[in-house]
């Protein structure tokens, strides 16, 4: 008798071929996943002989670059191609997407860019990570520091992680129309002056709520409290990563109060509890609903308010020295975004000619308006360099450049010394999440102080 | 004639042919198994793994992931904030998609365009929707609040969201549930369409109001596509992210455990625990579907 074959049994038989087929392709998938890439650093750029001297490119490659402002204008970049036969890939992606792109594709060991944002908070993270490539081979941090005041912020123990993209750091302005239209003609020196001239603007009915505080759970509230408790004389943390704002007399915790009292009286508007640094820029003091911003960002009387298609306040705006509670200097507090090379690169003697040639000084004054507006990197806050910035001074196309160059020469670090704590993404999440919720009125200044300070004490300990 | 093919009465199929649906199935296996399967087992694993680039190296950690997200204050503040996301996310859908089913069930002209139009919110991407909302909402210039006053139940403008949290929560999930809400529609409408007339017809010759052929005929006959419905909504409720940061950004009162799960991988770059909590979560969505199947799905059969 003839055995047939059972329709089961060859169901079983094709079943179990289907999934070897199947298991065999995905562990082809996932290898091809998990693998590094293997063209990494070309062995021309890790061998530079002395600082400064970087590897020669090489001419028909090419080079991405993934950065959360627009490109260049193609005219520029084409410039760089024919210098150096490097061709340029920009990508542009937003902030928040970028950072989580950044530590998707660190962590899995995936090419992702030749270049992309170093952001001055991420510093301590990405030094104790190794995500990016050490850049003092190239770059002589040192000598550099007098025409580029802010790339200390990008060093971490000695190393340099990126180059300034930018600079950037928190400063106060105030519209001078409005100011004046309430008596308050004299430019406030300290808090208390501030606070008494934001006040006569409300009761004088000039502006309903005369102050921008962005109090959405964002970065931009924690910023606005360094800058604010530098005003009070003081900072966050010690260069041992302590808390110095404990004590109801320190500068951390009146500058809280300061904040928080400042939103309950009305002097900020109740809308502001959901608004964050930008929004408030650009929906408030474009459209000249607020009077001032104690800790706005350099650049913006350009790049935002003085803006005819999009603010109601132009040439109305300036920047003034941030108001403090004693005699001296209030620092203003360095923000900028840096340009940096991950350890996944393919084309590092590439980014490094980019980044040279990004950050020269001529090139730096022009995307900050040198050429005028055609050639600007939309947003750009401000010249890496002093030398730029100079330049664009004596230019006078660009609102307040000389205030700017003044102030850029004294503002510090965030974190002087040591730079941003490696869990600084915790910490600031911790101190606009609980200034957040004192605003809101669901705990108090001491309650939020002392939650801030407990996590500062657990992340030390971790 | 061979008497093995009278026999059959069929012919046997080709070698070649046997192999040919699986083959047009391996493209389809092969992609859920390299999108979901291989993921699935990874977070699965890595979840006991301590797993941070800021605390190398990698190491099995036992159960310390899921014991620190217990201890995580924000964790569990998010986890009650999705409770909440559920409840009206999954109430307010089905009941708005039941309500719409039955509007489309009566045949009209218009059913076509109707359908397009509030299949609308439905194809649109969340964080549009969530742009679009936040103008609604927003206290300055918002239509809610201007809408409101002009009606006197408010006298002056109005923060809705990130003072209050079951306020920020019920409205932030408002706007899901205006998305959410056509596919139950449509889900629901299906089931509806495949009742019987005949059981109506029968009913009324008994004498049964509108309200009666609802109850006892409607109801429990809707009953696998309301299910279906309902799971749809819960799923997507439990991830809600897109939402709430758009209005909220990351304030604790309206966090989602998805924003929760973010935060923890993405800006604490703690993986392990990220992998935790995406885990957790899944198991949750897993539990209570099949919470919402064994109370709500019925089989039907006509």
């Amino acid at each position: 008798m003839r055995r047939t074959r059972s329709p089961i049994r060859e169901h079983g038989r094709g079943a179990w071929l289907l999934a070897l087929v199947a298991l065999v392709l995905l562990v082809v998938v996932a290898a091809a996943c998990g693998s590094s890439n293997s063209g990494g650093t070309s062995p021309s750029a890790s061998a530079s002989a002395a600082v400064g001297v970087l590897p020669s490119p090489t001419p028909g490659s090419s080079i991405t670059v993934v950065y959360h402002y627009p490109a260049p204008p193609k005219s520029l970049l084409s410039q760089f191609t024919a210098q150096t036969g490097v061709k340029v890939n920009w990508v542009e992606v937003g902030w928040d997407n970028l950072q989580t792109k950044i530590a998707a594709a660190a962590s899995s060991n995936t090419y992702f860019a030749d270049l992309t944002d170093v952001d001055w908070s991420k510093v301590g993270q990405y030094y104790k990570t190794g995500w990016f490539t050490q850049l003092n081979p190239y770059f002589d941090a040192s000598s550099l520091k007098s025409d580029m005041p802010q790339i200390d912020t990008f060093q971490a123990n000695g190393q340099l992680l990126a180059m300034p993209f930018d600079a950037s750091y928190t400063v106060t302005t105030l519209n001078t129309k409005l100011f004046k239209a309430a008596g308050q003609s004299a430019t406030p020196a300290t808090v208390t002056d501030y606070t008494n001239a934001l006040n006569a603007l409300k009761s004088k009915g000039v502006v309903a709520n005369p102050l921008d505080i962005p109090f959405a759970a964002a970065e931009g509230l924690s910023t606005y409290w360094y800058q604010t408790t530098a005003a009070f004389g003081g900072q966050v943390l010690d260069t041992s990563y302590n808390p110095l704002f404990t004590s109801p007399s320190s500068a951390g915790y009146k500058a809280m109060q300061w904040m928080v009292n400042a939103y309950k009286t009305g002097l900020v508007p109740k809308a502001n509890i959901g608004v964050s640094d930008y929004q408030g820029f650009t929906s408030e003091m474009a459209q000249g609903r607020v009077a001032s911003v104690f800790s706005d960002y350099s650049g913006t009387v350009a790049s935002v308010y003085d803006v005819p298609s999009s603010s109601k306040v132009v040439g109305q705006v300036q920047y003034i020295p941030t108001p403090g509670t004693g005699s001296g200097t209030v620092p203003n507090l360095a923000n900028p975004d840096g340009i940096g090379i991950p350890k996944t690169a393919k084309n590092v003697a590439g980014a490094l000619a980019f980044i040279k040639w990004f950050t020269n000084t001529q090139n730096q004054a022009i995307w900050g308006g040198l050429n005028g507006p055609s050639d600007v990197i939309s947003g750009f806050p401000l010249p890496a360099r002093v030398s730029s910035l100079q330049l664009l001074a004596q230019s006078g196309k660009v609102a307040g450049s000389q205030e700017l160059l003044t102030l850029l020469k004294t503002s510090r670090a965030q974190f002087p010394g040591p730079g941003a704590p490696p869990w600084y993404a915790q910490f600031s999440n911790s101190v606009y999440t609980n200034i957040h919720q004192a605003a809101a009125g669901s705990q108090t200044v001491q309650q939020a102080v002392t939650n801030i300070a407990n996590q500062v004490n657990q992340l030390k300990a971790s | 004639m061979s008497g093995e093919s009278v026999s059959t009465g069929r012919k046997r199929p080709r070698r070649s042919g046997r192999f040919l649906p699986y083959i047009l199935l391996s493209p389809l296996v092969l992609f859920i198994g390299a999108l979901a399967l291989y993921p699935t087992i990874v977070t699965t694993v890595q979840a006991f793994f301590t797993v941070n680039p800021l605390d190398p190296p990698t190491r099995f950690a036992g159960l310390a992931n899921f014991r620190a997200l217990w201890h995580n204050p924000f964790v569990r503040e998010s986890a009650a904030n999705t409770v909440l996301y559920i409840i009206v996310g999954v109430g307010l859908s089905t009941l708005f998609g039941l309500g719409m089913a039955l509007v489309l069930q009566r045949r009209s002209h218009w059913r076509g365009v109707i359908l397009a139009l509030i299949v609308l919110p439905w194809a649109l991407p969340a964080v549009v929707e969530a742009v679009i909302w936040g103008w609604i909402y927003d206290p300055t210039f918002g239509v809610l609040n201007s809408v409101l006053k002009s009606l006197g139940i408010i006298n002056g403008y109005h923060v809705w969201i990130g003072i209050g949290r079951v306020v920020s929560i019920v409205l932030i999930e408002l706007v899901q549930v205006w998305q959410i809400t056509p596919l139950a529609a449509l889900l629901i409408l299906a089931a509806l369409q495949s009742i019987p007339q005949e059981l109506y017809e029968a009913a009324r010759v008994d004498g049964a109001g509108r309200w009666e052929m609802f109850r006892r005929i409607t109801l429990p006959l809707v009953r696998p596509g309301l299910a279906v419905a309902m799971v749809e909504s819960l799923i997507l409720s439990l991830n809600v992210f897109d939402q709430v940061y758009v209005l909220n950004g990351f304030a604790p009162g309206g966090a989602s455990i998805m924003l929760q799960t973010y935060q923890i991988s993405f800006n604490n770059l703690n993986f392990g625990q990220g992998y935790a909590l995406s885990l957790l979560a899944t198991f949750a969505t897993m539990l209570l579907s099949l919470l919402i199947l064994a109370v709500v799905y019925r089989r039907v059969e006509f």
